[in-house]
């Protein structure tokens, strides 16, 4: 009961994960799942909490992608419950959706992305991911996994027993090429995630560029208090 | 501004930090925390590379106090900075800069530092350390929140002369290994620290569920039966 894109820029070479699930904070299974000039990955279903580290760990070594998902199976008792995905720095990308998934689970493989899920209303979900993250290519990677999530939420997004289940929770993860996050958004116990994590994305993009040069220059900084209050005043005249 | 705790749990060894900040998803800084290793979290006008450049030197071995000393040498403008840093023999330091503003400071305590910028006052940081203390034996998760909720309460956040919301807020406790034993936040929430004390409240519910899910998913059921037995049980 989880959907995901999982896909490296190919523009920036930026790296970057979007999912979207019923279960509470699902961005805590994002933890480690990134390298800068290395790769990312992600498993859900039901997930293995070591894969992201061991998976990282491999491509960092020299392994390829499809010896790193060969390795993360083997080294697990359970690899039949669990889904991973994985693309490298070559745009590899490789996945393993295991047979004991919740139903509907799929997946659509492309160049440098995955789009993945379980517990899904149908495999037009993993479909309606890929299509609009290959319809956007144009755009910034963060802008193109929410775009993705949405696209899958509005294909039918997740169906369990009792039907329909609502997103409860989100995360939108990309990095550059520093060895931390540039965004890394969540939302992790709402009734609409996805629109929660657009709505806090649309804010929160503005004020990259500011703590960045904040931090280099703090002398002549104005306060955060100041730059939110200048965003807000300049969107209003936006929508004006 | 900014309000933190970071600790090391006195029983268990577990690392731990809450933060709560005007900024959006101050929880995006999960590199600032390392099993095994420590905790290093700063703020202020931080610079994003440089919690994970105190766990490496940590990690290869120097004490917090030689650390301080050598990102003080390689910053022009140290004294914007303000950090705080735990190993796994409960050293502790914290560093306010002068030109952090007003009102900024820290408390340093046996396995815990408190310290934040843009307060109320000193009473702020006064009572992260007493929401933190309040229950000495409560596991980690709840006392980095409870110290959240001590400097909220004690005033949070001022700037000329008003007050400012805590729009988001992050705990984080790491055990031995690397998948984060607790990481809940809020991200855009003009009551985030409210906000995180009912998703944690919430997360307890269901948190030997997820962790059987993932240890041993052949007898898990699916979770919307998981949480229809939990709303019987509420009824």
């Amino acid at each position: 009961m989880t959907y995901s894109i999982v896909a490296r820029c190919p523009r920036t070479g930026q790296l970057g994960i979007g999912v979207a699930s019923f279960s509470m904070a699902i961005g805590r299974f994002c933890d480690g799942a990134v390298r800068s000039n290395t790769g990312v990955t992600l498993t859900q279903g039901f997930p293995n909490p070591r894969n992201n580290y061991l998976a990282i760990n491999l491509l960092g070594q020299g392994h390829t992608a499809g010896q790193a998902l060969a390795t993360l199976i083997v080294n697990d008792a359970r690899g039949d419950y669990r889904q991973i995905a994985i693309v490298d720095r070559d745009d590899n990308a490789v996945i393993h959706s295991g047979g004991k998934l919740r139903p509907w689970a799929a997946h659509r493989i492309g160049k440098g992305y995955l789009a993945l899920g379980d517990g899904l209303a149908g495999p037009q979900v993993v479909e309606a991911m890929a299509a609009r993250f290959e319809g956007t290519a144009e755009a910034d990677l963060d802008e193109r996994l929410l775009a993705a999530l949405e696209a899958g939420r509005d294909a039918g997004g997740l169906a369990g027993v009792r039907g329909r289940l609502p997103e409860r929770s989100a995360a939108l993860v990309v990095w550059g090429n520093r060895p931390h996050n540039e965004i890394d958004l969540r939302a992790d116990l709402h009734e609409n995630a996805i629109a929660e994590v657009r709505r806090i994305h649309a804010d929160y993009k503005p004020t990259i560029a500011y703590y960045d040069e904040r931090a280099r220059n703090p002398r002549n900084a104005i306060t955060g208090v100041e730059f939110a209050e200048n965003l807000k005043k300049q969107q209003r005249k936006e929508t004006a | 501004m900014t309000y933190s705790i970071i600790a090391r749990c006195p029983r268990t060894g577990k690392f731990g930090v809450g933060s709560t900040t005007f900024s959006m998803a101050c929880g995006r800084r999960n590199e600032s925390v390392r099993p095994n290793v420590g905790v290093s979290k700063s703020q202020a006008f931080y610079l994003r590379h440089v919690d994970p450049l105190a766990l490496n030197m940590l990690a290869q071995g120097h004490t917090p106090q030689q650390i301080v000393r050598m990102l003080a040498a390689d910053d022009a403008d140290f004294d914007y900075r303000q950090f705080g840093i735990i190993d796994r023999e409960n050293n502790v330091v914290a560093h306010t800069g002068p030109g952090c503003g007003k009102w900024a400071g820290h408390t340093v305590g046996p396995y815990y530092a408190a310290y934040g910028n843009g307060l109320a006052g000193p009473q702020v940081v006064a009572g992260i350390v007493a929401g933190f203390l309040k229950q000495p034996d409560a596991p980690l998760e709840d006392r980095l929140l409870l110290a959240l909720e001590g400097g909220r309460d004690a005033g949070g956040q001022e700037s000329n002369g008003v007050h400012r919301p805590e729009r988001s807020a992050w705990i984080r406790v790491v055990d031995q290994l690397d998948f984060p034993e607790i990481d809940l936040r809020v991200d855009l929430d003009d009551r985030s620290v409210a906000e995180l004390r009912r998703i944690l409240a919430e997360f307890k519910r269901y948190r030997d569920y997820y962790r059987a899910r993932c240890d041993d998913p052949r007898n898990a059921i699916p979770e919307e039966e998981f949480v229809a037995s939990l709303d019987q049980k509420a009824a």
